[in-house]
């Protein structure tokens, strides 16, 4: 018999031990299905938050606030002690007056509000765009910032990078939280499936015995319960994939503007799709092999004791 | 041909299976195996299909030492002998033919041949007319003739029965010896264990008698069957032996 016959005989007698042993196969199924949903969730969103945190870091600026007392002379000293760092691209100038209607731009409705505080409301000042390539280890780059905090003209720095650090911990601890669960419930889902194997053995044991006796290698016996394992890991895995595709959908059509959606705006590409599916066919596969180790082998006479009424 | 050379088998539990046993069968003999429940009867068989391993001695069949066979190349073995028990060892939930199919699936032949060969290998057990047949829709006498059937399947140069008639009538009984008698007179090596003494004694051949583990006896019977046939059938050829079988009966 040839590989791809033996993988054929595999896959039929896999099978039909599925559609025969259903409702077992079923709660094996399930886990499966659980553990990769839930993987997939924490998958979706982190990858989501990292894309956003990627977007907001290309934008991110280092914002320079002015005294209000600063000259144009501070202004100048500033601007070209700031254009010979080279990890700063462009150095803007943003003066009050236009600091002022970009407020009134970004909260119309707080514009009132604006006129109340008269000129020094928002001070001037000055936006550096950094080139992320460039930038400098990260004591260099903290003693040129306190450098610029001491400068008398300089009011506050505003670093978006300082809430985007926090951010990326909470996604590395939402990702680490998901890899525990995830890990967690696909180690039951291997000792489901471990289960329902050992189970469908012990219920075929007959027809194991008669096998050996007639001669079929370990190969042959064995072959049809670990496709049974992979089959239940790449279904249970296939169905996860279908639910996690089916609230991804219903997510971004019933609330496409809320912030949830943000989390889940693009959906998980082929590769981690494949990876789930695979994770699936793994865990199945596994759980297969640890449910057979202990089965003795060669042995004909694992024999229903009908079979042993002898004398 | 089997040949036993001072084979001992001492069971885990401390239980001898067999004692110090040398003995030779050669190819297309049909021999007896009797003896008092707990003699080694089973155990004999167990050590020639692999199912045991001896404690000592050797054991060679075809030429071939199984006694240090690697585990994995035991099937192979298997292949070359068929075992027929008491318990027919049918799976209920299987009809005839996948019950006898089991190794051409396994060897890759094709649906038509297996039918083919079922078809072929149930009309040597006269049941080829009952391939759908689910086990539980026949006689006890008709399950064993399937068992002896996918005993038969690979053409096995070696036939083994465990008590092939403990749970049948002594009519029936006699039609499946006549069986075994037939497939021997084909050329098959038969070993045949029994307590029926009766029987054995109808028959005549060879006779191993095993008692506690030891051979004591290796004799040949003329019985009332053999009689009919002619003297001298314990180391007869295959194709001598039986004959006459079919019209005496
Ligand atoms: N698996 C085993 N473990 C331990 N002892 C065993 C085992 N099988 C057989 N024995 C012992 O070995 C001896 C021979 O047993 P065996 O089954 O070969 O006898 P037998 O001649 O076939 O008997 P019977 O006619 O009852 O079938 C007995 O004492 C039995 O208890
Ligand atoms: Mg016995």
């Amino acid at each position: 018999m040839t590989f791809s016959q033996a993988i054929s005989y595999f896959l039929r007698e896999a099978c039909s031990s599925l559609v025969r042993s259903w409702k077992v196969s079923l709660v094996a199924i399930s886990t499966i299905t659980m553990s990769l949903f839930l993987t997939g969730v924490f998958l979706l969103v982190s990858s989501n938050l990292r894309q956003l945190i990627s977007g907001w870091e290309e934008e991110s600026k280092l914002v320079l606030y002015l005294e209000t007392a600063a000259t144009v002379e501070d202004q100048k000293r500033l601007i070209n002690k700031l254009e010979q760092a080279e990890w700063a691209s462009s150095v803007n100038l943003v003066t009050a007056t236009e600091g002022a209607e970009r407020f009134r731009q970004a909260f119309p409705s707080l514009g009132e509000l604006l006129e109340g505080w008269g000129d020094g409301a928002i001070p001037s000042s000055l936006e550096i765009v950094l080139n992320r390539q460039a930038l400098p280890a990260q004591a260099d780059f903290d003693s040129w910032l306190e450098s610029l905090r001491h400068d008398t003209a300089v009011s506050t720095i505003d670093d978006d990078r300082d809430w985007l650090t926090q951010l990326e911990a909470v996604v590395f601890a939402v990702e680490a939280l998901g890899m525990v669960l995830g890990l967690v419930l696909l180690v039951t889902a291997v000792f489901t499936i471990s289960s329902v194997i050992r189970l469908t053995a012990y219920l075929y044991r007959d027809e194991i015995a008669v096998m050996r006796l007639v001669g079929a290698t370990e190969f042959f016996i064995r072959g049809p319960f670990y496709m049974e394992g992979v089959l239940q890991g790449l279904v249970g895995g296939g169905c996860a994939l279908v639910t996690l595709a089916g609230g991804h959908y219903l997510l971004l059509r019933q609330s496409a503007d809320s912030p949830l959606s943000l989390l889940a705006d693009k959906f998980l590409g082929p590769a981690e799709l494949l990876s789930l599916l695979a994770l699936g066919g793994l865990a199945g596969f596994i759980g297969a092999i640890t449910s057979l180790r202990r089965e003795s082998l060669g042995q004909t006479a694992e024999v229903d004791p009908e079979w042993e009424q002898e004398g | 041909m089997i040949e036993l050379f001072s084979v001992t088998k001492r069971y885990a539990s401390g239980q001898v299976g067999l004692d110090n046993v040398t003995l030779k069968i050669d190819a297309g003999q049909m021999v007896f195996l009797t003896g008092p429940s707990g003699a080694g009867k089973s155990t004999f068989l167990k050590l020639i299909y692999c199912e045991e391993i001896p404690s000592s001695g050797s054991i060679l069949v075809n030429g071939r030492n199984v006694s240090s066979l690697p585990r994995r190349k035991v099937p192979y073995l298997r292949r070359t002998i068929g075992v027929v028990f008491q318990s027919f060892r049918l799976i209920p939930r299987k009809t005839v033919f996948e019950n006898i199919c089991y190794l051409p699936r396994i060897l890759g032949s094709s649906a038509q041949e297996q039918k083919e060969l079922a078809y072929e290998t149930l009309r040597r057990v006269s049941l080829s007319h009952r391939m759908n047949a689910s086990p539980h829709q026949l006689s006890g006498g008709e399950q064993q003739r399937v068992a002896i059937a996918r005993a038969l399947m690979n053409q096995p140069e070696i036939l083994l029965a465990d008590e092939p008639t403990g749970n049948l009538d002594p009519e029936l009984s006699e039609e499946i010896l006549r069986l075994f008698l037939e497939i021997n007179g084909q050329g098959t090596t038969v070993i045949f264990a029994t307590h029926d003494r009766d029987l054995i004694q109808r028959v005549g051949r060879r006779v191993l008698t095993l008692e506690a583990g030891q051979l004591t006896g290796d004799q040949k019977l003329p019985g009332e069957l053999n009689d009919a046939i002619g003297p001298g059938q314990g180391t007869m050829g295959p194709g001598q032996g039986t004959i006459d079988l079919e019209e005496e009966a």
